[in-house]
């Protein structure tokens, strides 16, 4: 989908290359995206400008690409210029940690030469790169394999980093659906734990909410809230009074939230919802790449080919032990010694053992490799 | 890679009589596999170096200590 909007270009214009973006970066179109930007700065050049006039979103791989380059260009006495970013995406920008300084046209060496799409006196930005925090945080997140061992880790790490990085937040769990059942798998202590529990037993709140709807949820002051009647009281009287609940999805499907809670009213500003969205949207992706939802009728597939797996595998052993005059284990070893020589796996090994005990004898792939 | 629940689907597969509970204690050391356990064990996690490029590394039962009887 993202593939489809998507479309990078690059412009030679004197001193300056200019890349333009279309559409969003995310895992799918960032390694197009890093390309083109490599290939910009190596054109040489006093700078880099980057056009984001079309871009409609970038994730922490974009965010990457732009500081890494931000940073290398800023080593060899050059720059990257960034033009015409819609609001939010030079917010997102500004939150990873990526500073930016609003430059006018007349200061800027690079303004004169502006596309059309920029009039002369709109605020432009330059990117001065300093250690981009959030950046830095999700990075460190991502780099943990996505094992389903290391899951509950990486998710443990998540609510740490929320919890530090969002302003406001002082308390932050995660809540997965396991077993068909809400359950939290990761909260920074028992109050916020306290809460999930509290949303799980009345069956509403907005982890509840956001888990089952794919979309947040935004209580701005719990006093005031009258959606969820049976679970709120509980909230009040543990002292939260506003709660940010972000969904989180396994490819696409929403499979729990990450949520955020505050003991002071309002205090999740927009900045703070966007940094939760890009904390939310990491934590998905980590999820998605740990095949955490695996439907039913995929494991009941998984399990069926297994016991197919099983029961051609036996019945090799008997055709073996037959003519080999071998007990279970010691067909079982003859097999496994072929499938290693082979370098096959050992259960297309035993179907042609089988295949050819059914056509009598002849090509026997056993009596031919010992 | 390869988590508990699919090494245990592949050692199920190759015959092991093994619980995914005992696949994860032989894991984790905390349970010592008889002899067949340890060779099918192996030769489930030498199928999956295999896909990614690798030559059997896991040891069989037979290629190292024998067997406690």
């Amino acid at each position: 989908m993202s593939l489809e909007n998507f479309g990078v270009s690059i412009t030679v214009d004197g001193d300056e290359v200019a890349v333009s973006v279309r559409g969003e970066i995310d895992p799918a179109t960032a390694p197009a995206f890093g390309a083109a930007l490599e290939s910009a700065a190596a054109q040489g050049g006093h700078s880099v400008a980057l056009m984001l006039s079309d871009l409609t979103s970038i994730d922490t791989i974009g965010l990457d690409i732009v500081a890494t380059t931000a940073q290398r260009l800023s080593s060899e006495g050059r720059a990257l210029v960034i033009r015409s970013a819609p609001p939010p995406i030079l917010r997102t920008l500004t939150i990873a940690g990526i500073s930016t300084e609003v430059l006018l046209g007349d200061d800027d060496s690079g303004a004169r030469r502006l596309g059309p799409e920029q009039p002369t006196g709109t605020p432009r930005s330059r990117v001065t790169v300093r250690a981009p925090k959030a950046a830095h945080y999700v990075r460190q997140v991502m780099a943990i394999p996505a094992d389903a061992d290391v899951v509950d880790g990486s998710l443990r790490l998540v609510v740490a980093l929320a919890r530090a990085t969002i302003g406001g937040a002082d308390g932050v769990s995660v809540s997965l659906r396991r077993h068909g059942r809400l359950a939290t798998v990761a909260a920074t202590d028992r109050t916020i734990s306290a809460m999930d529990a509290g949303q799980y037993a009345t069956g509403e709140g907005p982890c509840v909410a956001a888990a089952a709807a794919g979309r947040w949820f935004h209580v701005a002051d719990l006093g005031a809230e009258v959606r969820w009647p049976a679970f709120t009281p509980a909230a009040r009287a543990l002292g939260i009074r506003s709660i940010l609940s972000s969904p989180l999805l396994s490819r696409d499907i929403p499979v729990g939230a990450l949520n955020i809670y505050s003991r002071t009213a309002d205090a999740f500003a927009s900045v703070d919802q966007e940094l939760a969205a890009l904390f939310a949207a990491q934590t998905s992706l980590i999820l998605g790449d740990a095949g955490v939802v695996v439907s039913d009728a995929q494991l009941a597939e998984r399990l069926q080919e297994a016991m197919r797996g099983r029961q051609t595998i036996a019945l090799a052993q008997g055709v073996i032990m037959e003519r080999e005059g071998v007990d279970e284990m010691g067909a079982y070893t003859v097999l496994r010694t072929c499938s290693q020589q082979a370098s096959q796996p050992l259960r297309s090994w035993a179907r042609e053992v089988v295949e050819s005990a059914a056509r009598q004898g002849r090509g026997d792939p056993v009596r031919s490799s010992l | 890679m390869l988590t508990h629940g699919e090494l245990f689907l592949r050692y199920f597969e190759l015959g092991g009589m093994a619980s995914a509970l005992e696949i994860e204690a032989f894991c984790l050391g905390a349970l010592r596999p008889d002899a067949h356990d340890h060779e099918v064990l192996a030769h489930a996690l030498n199928e999956r170096f295999v896909e990614l490029g690798g030559n059997h590394p896991v040891a069989y039962s037979h290629d190292d200590d024998p067997p406690d009887a």
